[in-house]
């Protein structure tokens, strides 16, 4: 919605046709003696070994999962195996083109591109370059091992070899030594130092974490390409289609760049499909999907249908053909790309994959067409290797491989991890808990205008801090600093302070966000930091994950936290896990910012902070005044962990009333955790979950002047972390404690540490620790909305009925037990 | 209808009374006025008239019951009638007084009402909030005299405070179900409902320490734990005054310098003051049988010869060796007998036999220059003298202020064996046999 594209009624309607130019399929044709001028001998025998050794890798595998053995030794290994027996050659193919600042991501099928891409890696890297890496690190704790037991004979290259399959094998293992601890295991193991970015067990999630990461390489100007694998059952997922089309968006490409100051061109990303024919058992082609090559769908998101193409995966010059055709279109400014490689997994899905979807004449056929064997001939036919040389190189990889499998099984050399040991071994890492000010500290930010000049910045300034003037008397709205101003302050800043920052979600730039946080900022931060995104909620929250698993601070919006559910398995598997699941390598500065509505009715109005405070790994706070907003805004912005940061649509017009002297100016943070006391009490405690703090101080005033109860209400801020020390305090005090949030009852936040209460109070408590939620429905119509959203009569009439009975007064809310049990058969 | 008659309450502190006699029975007829049966406080007696005329239908008391005010006595009524609502809860089992007159009184009906709401506090089982419990417990305040204002019947805190309030609360020993002597045994010491029946703890051995105090925990010796809870005893059920007075002790050091000096060719021991105060004792105090006497509950033993017991302070602490028959003693025997059993209970080595039997104490702080102190009775004994020291008195005579040596004497006796009068008495004829030794002497 930029002004300056203008939109013509004149031309909307305008007759014609949509073209579409020939999307290649399998058209490398080369032939050896054209290949030979290309590539030695010994790249010629490289690319067979790596395949090779892919190859023996996952036979081992195979053979744990399947006969509990592998060339003699016995092992059982009851996690996955999700094996690519047959995909080797476009695995090899891609990672031949690649090298360390190319980053690439894959899926629960990996194995064969962490070995092709760890091996294409050290063959490129010095000697000396890999020998670092290694002893970097975790400490040398894999090289350690392989140094101490294997026997590389003084080479380097052999011993990073060594080095990787043994980290690899390690990581599948579950052990200590394994390149994450063994925390990520099979589906999830990688390696940063090669490029090698983490794979994902969910299907299809790699592919907005990519689009991240390639938004990392686009705003921050870095070197290299991204690579993002995922197989062709994973093009039925709305995320990778998602990223299909957020990396294709004709802003990057229109409007992003300062004067030309900056690089122009689209994301360096190339969506690489390993083709094997089959999601799990599901065939793509001809079952599940209509579009008949995979290759097509380049066609439906850019005129440059993302230079989509269909190579034969069973040959690896093919593959490395049409790989680095790509990169150099990406290197160009010309991304997104699209790779339909095709190719056949010989093995099943998984060792337990009975095959009851396709026939044995149809794997005996693929087989026969091995692409290993079918190199090998062409390497032998064309005089380049003989047989022997091929035996040996086999006899040498089977003998390596048995090595660092009895390394990897061995329980004193490779332990896993004790957590009784080590209690604290997996805690520790659940977050990074640092304060990093800026994620790039050397470099300058990229801003259109000074500081001062923003007109935000400007207006803000004019504006009084607090609710209320020095006589007392409201502040009229348009001078009053209030949420929205809150929150700006600190992000603005962080704009100014950290260059790797990014804001993007739906109508974020000129909108100025649905509720005016950014408003007026379009002026100071240039588009590639600050931009709007698709309605496209997975890849806005999964492109945050990877842009941070690169190194970058991200600041992503949802407008309404409603559509969590639309980023359902970024927030829940990808945001919050990383940083545990990398064994801490990881950091994940996000703050996911989201807003609970009002008047909107039921798909627009709920709080959900029990499902992300359900999620370990998230930290999620709520805040209810402008001072709290910039605090905690403050806070979540200098840290480097995952935050789902609530908002509320009820009071970003509010202005600070408690904080006397109003809201700090500058850098102000208050730490992530700590309940705050809004008003002393000591009858009864009333703790506060987000916007409902208002409606507790006017259920305190009646409490305080009809009854003579004084409530002390706790707003409690944070809810992961969370410091209940404060809230025991006051229960000892008052020995009464009422929970509110607009949160639906059941399952809420204010049920959880209710219970909590209740465990940790339970001599000091009056009476039961008792929750005031919203009532378990859909949200109504505005008009009807107080008889669903918790008001100050409700906690007054939930002390009443469960607590302490007030003298003279007569409840109009059904807080009794009948009640409670009755609602709760009806599942209300 | 049958009018029931209960014990009144005479007065506020009143908790009981006794039932001294029925001057009616069962199936008799009574006009209105007619005197149903008489009974007294601790204080003075009184008459109870019928309040209605008609038969006797039953009485649920006998004569020397301790009846607690408000409580059903008997009932009044006609031939026929169902008294089955007043038979007392006490008497719900054995129902002794209950006669043919009601014979088909359903009481079986009546009892588990009754016993349910007395079960359901003692096990616990009253709904009270966690807060509120402990408040009890730390305030000692009567759980079960709360009135329950929570929701669905729940004591609340602010239940409790109103206990306390009101000054309803129940000393430590009389504590049951809720009391604190309950040892939890939940987690940190959480009481949970199982502790409330489990037996109570003897002693609460748990010493709580102030981090910073710097002190040193001895365990006590058992003569010490003897002490403290004979002294806590006394004074904690007795009902314990001192009366103080002083003689002019001019004879009686006249006397005692006579004897110190003759004592060898009479072949007399040493005699002290002190044996000359136990000798005048042993001899007036057969002329006041409550002071020399045993308050038993409800029954008095006097006794017919005056066990002395002499409190002697030894290494270990207190004790009183007695002199059995003290009366039948001269002075020189007391002497010789009082420096024996002293010397004995000092050294360790006193027959413990001789520890026992007491009937009456003296008690000598006056070598420690005490002028006057308040003496704690070894119970069951109803009295003990302590013996003060000597001071100089200005006393007229014949229009002249001279001086005089004055000894003091401390009498605490037990109110609930005697009056104040008695012992008053007992003190003046006391006073005047030591102004009057050389009297006591020759009698």
């Amino acid at each position: 919605m930029p002004k300056s594209q203008y939109v013509d009624p004149g031309k909307a309607f305008d007759a014609g046709f949509i073209h579409f130019e020939d999307i290649p399929v399998c058209q490398y044709n080369k032939t050896l003696t054209e290949e030979k001028k290309i590539y030695t001998k010994d790249d010629f025998l490289r690319i067979y070994r790596d395949m090779a050794i892919i190859r023996e890798f996952e036979t081992m595998l195979n053979d744990v999962k399947t006969k509990s053995a592998y060339n003699g030794v016995e092992y059982n290994n009851p996690g996955p195996a999700h094996l690519s027996i047959g995909q080797e050659a476009s695995a090899v193919g891609e990672a031949y083109c690649l090298d360390i600042n190319d980053f690439s991501f894959g899926s629960h099928r990996s194995h064969g591109e962490i070995l092709a891409k760890g091996l294409s890696s050290i063959h490129k890297l010095t000697d000396e370059e890999v020998y670092d890496v290694m002893k970097e690190f975790l400490g040398g704790a894999v090289l350690s091992v392989v140094e101490k037991h294997m026997n590389a004979g003084g080479n380097v290259k052999e011993l990073a070899i060594n080095f990787l399959l043994y980290g690899a094998l390690a990581e599948i293992f579950a052990r200590k030594t394994g390149f994450n601890r063994g925390l990520g295991g099979s589906m999830h193991a990688f390696f940063i130092p090669f490029g090698l970015m983490p794979n994902n067990a969910i299907v299809g999630a790699s592919a907005p974490i990519a689009l991240g990461a390639a938004l990392y390489k686009r705003s921050n100007n870095k070197p290299g390409i991204i690579i993002s694998n995922c197989g062709d059952g994973a093009t039925g997922r709305g995320p990778v289609l998602e990223s299909f089309n957020f990396a294709s968006m004709d802003q990057i490409t229109k409007l992003w760049g300062m004067d030309g100051k900056y690089s122009d061109g689209g994301l360096p990303i190339l969506f690489n499909v390993f083709n094997n024919h089959y999601g799990m058992g599901g065939q793509t082609r001809g079952e599940t999907m209509g579009f008949d090559m995979v290759a097509r769908l380049g066609a439906g998101f850019n005129p440059e249908q993302m230079h989509a193409e269909r190579v034969n995966g069973y040959d690896p010059l093919a593959v490395i053909d049409a790989v680095s055709r790509k990169k150099e279109l990406l290197l160009a400014g010309k991304g997104p790309a699209l790779l339909d490689v095709v190719t056949y997994r010989v093995s099943g899905h998984s060792p337990s994959d009975s095959s009851t979807y396709r026939t044995a004449e149809e794997i005996e056929a693929w087989k026969a067409a091995d692409p290993i064997l079918a190199f090998k001939n062409k390497l032998v036919k064309g005089k380049i290797a003989t047989e022997n040389e091929i035996a040996k190189m086999h006899e040498d990889i089977t003998a390596r491989m048995t090595e660092v499998m009895k390394l990897a099984i061995n329980d004193d050399i490779s332990p896993r991890m004790d957590l009784n040991k080590e209690p604290d071994a997996i805690s520790s890492i659940m977050f990074s808990n640092q304060k990093v000010v800026s994620m790039e500290p050397e470099r300058k930010a990229e801003m259109l205008m000074p500081k001062e000049e923003c007109p935000r910045v400007k207006e803000i300034k004019g504006k009084i801090r607090t609710a209320t003037d020095k006589d007392g008397k409201p502040v009229s709205k348009m001078k009053m600093y209030n949420v929205t101003d809150a929150l700006f302050e600190p992000i603005i800043d962080k704009f100014y302070d950290d260059p790797t920052l990014i804001a993007y979600g739906e109508d974020n730039r000129d909108w100025g966000g649905a509720f005016g946080v950014y408003k007026k900022m379009t002026e100071a931060v240039p588009y590639h930091r600050f931009f709007n995104s698709p309605i496209s909620e997975s890849a806005i929250v999964g492109s945050a994950v990877g842009y941070a698993m690169c190194g970058g601070r991200a600041i992503v919006e949802l407008m309404y936290a409603d559509f969590i559910g639309c980023a359902g398995d970024e927030i829940f598997n990808q945001m919050a896990k990383w940083q545990a699941m990398s064994a801490g390598i990881l950091k994940m500065p996000i703050t996911l910012r989201v807003s609970v509505g009002s008047k909107y009715g039921a798909q627009h109005s709920q709080d959900w902070t029990a499902l992300c405070a359900h999620i370990p790994g998230l930290k999620v706070v709520f805040p209810a005044t402008p001072t709290d907003a910039k605090g905690l805004m403050t806070s979540a912005l200098d840290g480097t962990d995952p935050v789902v940061f609530f908002e509320s649509q009820r009071i970003y017009g509010f202005g600070e009333q408690f904080n006397k002297d109003g809201v700090p100016e500058g850098h102000f943070e208050i730490p992530f955790g700590e309940p705050d006391i809004k008003k002393e009490g000591k009858d009864v405690t009333i703790l506060t979950i987000g916007a409902v703090l208002y409606r507790a101080l006017e259920a305190a005033k009646i409490l305080e002047e009809k009854y003579g109860v004084s409530a002390e209400i706790i707003d409690a801020r944070s809810i992961v972390p969370f410091n209940y020390e404060k809230v025991i305090e006051s229960v000892k005090k008052t020995g009464k404690i009422i929970l509110v949030g607009d949160a639906c009852e059941r399952n809420s936040v204010m049920r959880d540490m209710a219970s909590n209460i209740t465990e940790m109070c339970f001599d000091y408590l009056d009476g039961p620790a008792v929750v005031v939620g919203s009532r378990n429905w859909i949200t109504p119509a505005f008009e009807l909305e107080k008889s669903f959203f918790p008001q100050a009569d409700w906690i007054i009439d939930a002390l009443h009925e469960k607590i302490m009975p007030l003298p003279g007064h007569v409840p109009t809310n059904n807080f009794t037990d009948i009640e409670k049990v009755e609602r709760a058969k009806l599942g209300l | 209808m049958a009018t029931l008659v209960i014990m009144p309450r005479q007065g506020q502190s009143v908790e009981s009374c006794i039932i001294t006699a029925f001057n009616k029975k069962v199936g008799d007829t009574v006009e209105a006025g007619e005197i149903l049966f008489s009974y007294e406080t601790d204080k003075s007696s009184f008459d109870e008239p019928a309040p209605a005329a008609g038969k006797i239908l039953a009485i649920f008391r006998e004569e020397g019951d301790d009846v607690p005010c408000l409580e059903n006595v008997l009932v009044i009524g006609n031939d026929g009638e169902d008294i089955s609502e007043f038979v007392p809860k006490t008497e719900a089992e054995a129902a002794p007084a209950v006669t043919e007159a009601a014979p088909e009184a359903p009481k079986a009906e009546a009892v588990p009402a009754v016993e349910a709401v007395a079960t359901a506090s003692v096990s616990g089982e009253f709904a009270i909030s966690p807060r509120a419990r402990l408040l009890a417990e730390k305030t000692h305040a009567d759980l079960l005299k709360a009135v329950p204002t929570g929701p669905n019947g729940r004591i609340i805190e602010r239940d409790v405070q109103k206990l306390v309030d009101m000054g309803l609360t129940v000393s430590p020993a009389a504590k049951d179900g809720y009391s604190s002597a309950v040892e939890g045994s939940g987690i940190s010491g959480k009481v949970v409902l199982a502790d409330l029946n489990a037996p109570k703890a003897e002693e609460a051995a748990a010493v709580t320490a102030a981090p910073a105090a710097e002190y040193e925990d001895v365990k006590l010796p058992n003569i010490r734990k003897i002490i403290a809870k004979s002294m806590h005893a006394s004074l904690s059920t007795m009902a314990q005054l001192t009366l103080n007075t002083s003689f002019d002790a001019t004879k009686l050091l006249a006397l005692r310098a006579s004897l110190k000096a003759g004592a060898e060719k009479m072949g007399i021991g040493n005699i002290t003051l002190n044996d000359m105060v136990l000798f005048a004792v042993s001899r007036v105090l057969l002329n006041h049988k409550d002071l020399n006497a045993h308050y038993l509950d409800d029954t008095m033993r006097y006794f017919s010869n005056v066990n002395l017991g002499v409190a002697v302070d030894t290494p270990r602490g207190l004790m009183v060796p007695t002199l059995f028959a003290a009366n039948k003693m001269t002075l020189n025997e007391i002497s010789k007998s009082a420096k024996v059993v002293i010397n004995a209970a000092q050294e360790g080595t006193i027959n413990p036999d001789l520890l026992k039997g007491g009937s009456f104490t003296v008690t000598n702080l006056g070598s420690l220059g005490i002028e006057s102190f308040t003496p704690v009775i070894n119970p069951p004994q109803t009295g003990i003298l302590g013996v003060d020291t000597i001071t100089k008195r200005i006393k007229e005579v014949n229009g002249e202020d001279v001086t005089y040596p004055a000894m003091g004497l401390s009498l605490t006796f037990d109110h609930r064996a005697l009056d104040g009068a008695p012992a008053a008495k007992f003190l003046k004829e006391l006073v005047f046999a030591l102004e009057n030794f050389d009297l006591l002497l020759t009698k």
